[in-house]
């Protein structure tokens, strides 16, 4: 079967749906704090907030879907796979910049793309209490 | 009416169904108006159209088997109607289980008094997608308004879970239901119940147990009186049926006795001679001819430990569910062979119900359709875990009408007035989040309030909400993998095996031939389908969403997008759509959504040609000594007999045998599919070597760091699947090293020049000549000027005109898509 997975394959979509970037966490996070962010991430994006929408990633900003959230909770909560994802997200949500333009996802997903949803209010996670700031 | 919410969940069984009622801090089981808590899964329609269900109905399966229907839960999804002569109609399975339904519904009433609305109700872990659809359909028509279904295991788990003292460990649930084993590794640790792995056997079952002992009486008849009794002759129908049910008595009985008397009420008729059935069955004698079945559950319990890298003796309980449970050599023999303690206190023939009423909690599935009924003031949309284990949740909130937003501020308290959160001020959005505080295992109440700029109260509807504190349950993982077959007869994986439900995707497609606009004759499919396996025609056809001539607003052209979007709720109900951009065209239509019909010489070909593939595949095998594939072949021979009983059984009128031996030559297909890749291993193997150093070159020359990294961890994974002879996984990790190959070939300057001749080399065989022609014309300018961003739109064009096998389309599922 040709393999859709919800963690790319290529290098780019691998740190750009990397479950804690996703998620909005670092990875000593504790497994209460993945369940309680990914909980109110669900809830933000079903109430249509646009602060949840995007979130940082060492490859610029990505676009944040309720399936991404559900596939970083489920990643996360087995704890070999959390183990693989903790090494891919060493680095700062915007420690690199952005993706190359040639380095085109292999996958043919359809996904809102990154920017077209991002927030149009950057402060919107502090003010929210999502976060305390980054 | 309770003035807190109540969560119902209903148990939907093979043989007997249950319903329970969860407050917030206990369950409590529903009885019917017999008092019993168990309503057997029996339906009888008089001659005056008058329905009976549960008990009463039971009392007649023996005498009026022509009016009464049993085990239809084994036909759901399936277009099997079941005849009720003296009414003269025919129901589907779907509709008794909605009689079944509507009757515990009624049950429920008695007890609350109030009609429930919205439910959850248990379904097998391995049901496929008809079923789960069906179990849906069944609920509507019992009136209820909203339903969401949960895995058994799952349900069972949350139970025993619930009633816990142990705050963290990991448990397998061993749930023998009447027609399925299902066992499932789960852990439970701060507070969240999560589904590590499951494994079963859609054959093994309760029933299996009777068949056995069945057998055992037929023989002893055929040996003390000289009759045969054949499951393949209609005419022994009936007689059969009659035996079936006191031998499921005596087994019962057997769990308490040492030994039961079986004795038919009056001689059996066959073939014109009486045939007197009066036995002793010893419960030795039952566990004998037992034994095997037992040993095949544990088998599965084993496998699925050692999937996880468990043993036996390192699992915390195991919680028993299912009425054969209750046989003291099953517990003696699972106990024994899985090394742990029986979770305590727990019914096994009502823990699903109860666990559903639980997770009717985590939903929010509140039963009481008056409690939503609109509050006056403004509109509040609320997002908050209506079961949770964390003891300070978030609730978020927005309000979502044109009010006034600006110096709005929000404060939650609690009904016990111990706990009110700070005044919170609305964000531009109209949004807020408050961090909440539970007192432990019980509903938490929370009041909502608002103030104006002005400090004047604002009326919010709801006013209030309810979080029940106690238990978090990970999203419920889908049970076996779903896709789009494609005309090469792959498949495009929507959605892998242990998904997290719910989950939504889109992807691209294209078409394979054109659609003209009107045309009748033109027809194109998009199946969906349900499997493990790469090639589309081993995996279940589950439903097909077509596009027809006639419904088109204009032809469509060969190598069209669609966008194909697959959408699965929490229960696994699917639904799917598919977007033509070119038309501008929706269409949502899932047609056939039903399990394919087991005629039984349909099945009889299967087996022969089944019997034909074993005799090549073992030369084969023999020739190069391949021990476990000529061990495999042996099972498969075997098993295959199994399927042939069946299938006799489904001669003599019984629908739900060819429902079960169409399964077992499924399985028995993939099985027999593996061997055939075990086959191609050596072919297999070398193409990985060749790929890998392909790629290692490539990657090493275009590469990223992070790309040299991936092609490193995927090079090591080819090495263990190698190691481990799994072609599946070998196949996967391939996929892995081509995707990194292809996405550094592809930065190459000349590489869609190259891909341009080859394509090109195969325009003369497109399905839409003038147009290839052209994208050929097109190409070479495009390779003059160089303008290699125009050559890659051309390529991708041309690669979707090529033509595709009809062998391998008809394989497919005749899919219209690649």
């Amino acid at each position: 079967m040709s393999e859709a997975s919800p963690v790319g394959t290529n290098a780019i979509d691998r740190i750009r749906d990397n479950p804690f970037y996703v998620l909005g966490l670092r990875p000593d996070a504790t497994r209460q704090a993945i369940e309680r962010q990914g909980t109110k991430l669900l809830g933000m994006l079903e109430l249509e907030l646009k602060s949840a929408t995007s979130y940082p990633t060492p490859v610029g900003r990505a676009a944040r879907t309720p399936e991404k959230v559900r596939a970083a909770m489920a990643e996360l909560r087995e704890p070999s796979r959390r183990l693989e994802h903790e090494i891919w997200a060493r680095l700062e949500p915007e420690a690199m910049p952005a993706a190359p333009r040639d380095v085109a996802p292999i996958d043919d997903e359809i996904a809102p793309r990154a920017g077209q949803a991002a927030d149009p209010w950057p402060d919107a996670f502090v003010a929210l209490g999502w976060r305390a700031g980054r | 009416m309770s003035l807190r919410p109540l969560y119902v969940g209903i148990d939907l069984g093979t043989t007997n169904s249950t319903a329970a009622v969860f407050d917030g801090e206990k369950v409590t089981l529903v009885r019917n108006s017999a008092g019993a808590t168990l309503t057997p899964s029996v339906v009888r329609i008089d001659a005056r159209g008058g329905v009976t269900v549960g008990a009463k109905a039971r009392r007649f399966l023996e005498n009026d088997a022509d009016n009464t229907r049993s085990e239809f839960k084994r036909l759901m999804g399936t277009a099997q109607s079941l005849d009720f002569k003296a009414a003269k109609t025919s129901k589907k399975p779907e509709e008794l289980a909605a009689e079944v339904l509507k009757s515990l519904r009624a049950d429920i009433k008695e007890h609350l008094g109030f009609v429930p609305s919205r439910a959850v109700i248990s379904v097998p872990a391995l049901f496929e997608l008809p079923q789960s659809a069906a179990t849906s359909e069944a609920a509507r028509m019992a009136g209820f308004e909203k339903v969401e279904l949960i895995q058994e295991p799952v349900a069972s788990a949350l139970a025993a879970g619930w009633s816990a003292d142990e705050k963290a460990g990991s448990w397998l649930v061993y749930d023998l239901g009447g027609g399925t084993f299902d066992a499932s590794l789960l852990e439970t640790r701060d507070g969240l119940l999560r589904v590590v792995g499951h494994d079963g056997d859609n054959f093994l079952g309760g029933r299996d147990f009777d068949a056995a002992l069945v057998d055992w009486v037929l023989q002893e008849v055929e040996r003390t009186q000289g009759v045969t009794v054949s499951r393949a002759n209609p005419k022994h129908a009936a007689g059969l049926r009659k035996l079936k049910l006191a031998v499921e008595e005596v087994k019962i009985e057997l769990t308490r006795a040492t030994e039961a008397s079986l004795v038919l009420s009056g001689a059996l008729e066959v073939d014109g001679v009486a045939v007197e059935i009066d036995l002793v069955v010893e419960r030795s004698t039952l566990e004998a001819v037992t034994s095997a079945l037992v040993e095949r559950s544990i088998e599965v319990c084993k496998r699925l430990l050692a999937a996880h890298g468990l043993g036996p003796g390192q699992i915390g309980r195991v919680v028993l569910v299912g009425g054969p449970t209750v046989m003291p050599a099953l517990r003696a023999r699972v106990r024994e062979a899985l090394g742990a303690p029986f979770g305590a206190g727990l019914d096994p023939m009502t823990l699903v119900a109860q666990g559903a009423s639980i997770y009717a909690a985590t939903a929010g599935l509140d039963a009481r359709a008056e409690a939503t009924m609109e509050e006056s003031g403004r509109r509040v949309w609320l997002q908050y875990p209506a079961m949770s284990s964390d003891l300070t949740p978030h609730v978020i909130g927005r309000l979502v009408d044109a009010g006034q937003n600006e110096g709005v501020k929000i404060r939650l308290s609690r009904n016990d007035g111990l706990w009110t959160s700070p005044d919170v001020a609305l964000d531009e959005e109209g949004a807020f989040i408050v961090t909440l505080d539970l007192l432990p295992r019980r509903p938490n109440v929370f009041k909502i309030e608002a103030r104006g700029a002005n400090g004047k109260a604002i009326a919010l509807s709801p006013s209030a909400f309810t979080i029940v504190q106690g238990m978090t349950i990970a999203d419920p993982p889908l049970s076996r993998t779903v896709g789009v077959a494609l005309a090469d007869d792959g498949v495009r994986v929507y959605f892998a095996r242990g998904a997290p439900l719910p989950a939504k995707r889109t992807f691209t497609h294209h078409t394979v031939e054109s659609v003209a606009r009107g045309s009748t004759e033109c027809l194109l499919k998009i199946p969906i389908v349900q499997g493990e396996l790469a090639q589309a025609h081993l995996c279940r056809l589950v439903g097909s969403l077509e596009i027809g001539g006639a419904s088109v607003k204009a032809s469509l052209p060969a190598g069209s997008a669609v966008e194909i979007t697959l959408e699965l709720d929490r229960g696994g109900h699917l639904s799917a759509r598919a977007l033509v951009p070119a038309l501008g065209q929706i269409f949502e239509q899932v047609a056939h959504l039903l399990v394919p019909d087991a005629s039984p010489d349909a099945l009889d070909a299967t087996v022969t040609a089944m019997r034909g593939r074993i005799t090549e595949l073992r030369a084969d095998a023999m020739s190069r000594n391949a021990e476990r594939t000529i061990g495999r072949l042996t099972y498969v021979e075997c098993a295959l007999l199994d399927a042939e009983r069946e299938t006799q059984a489904a001669r003599g009128g019984d629908a739900d045998a060819g429902q079960k031996a169409r399964r077992t030559l499924l399985e028995l297909d993939g099985m027999l599919e593996e061997c055939e890749a075990d086959k191609r291993w050596p072919e297999l193997e070398s193409r990985a070597r060749r790929n890998l150093s392909e790629a290692g070159i490539w990657v090493g020359q275009y590469g990223s760091k992070s790309e040299q990294m991936l092609l490193e961890e995927a090079a090591q994974a080819v090495e263990k699947a190698r190691a481990e002879r799994n072609a599946v996984e070998l196949q996967r990790q391939l996929r892995v090293v081509n995707n990194l190959y292809n996405a550094c070939f592809q930065r190459h300057p000349d590489a869609w020049a190259w891909m341009f001749e080859d394509a090109a080399s195969e325009a003369d065989q497109a399905t839409d000549m003038v147009r290839a022609r052209t994208l050929v014309q097109s190409g070479r300018k495009a390779l003059e000027k160089r303008d290699m961003d125009a050559l890659r739109g051309i390529v991708q064009d041309l690669w979707k005109l090529l033509p595709v096998s009809a062998q391998k389309r008809r394989l497919g599922h005749d899919s219209g898509v690649r």
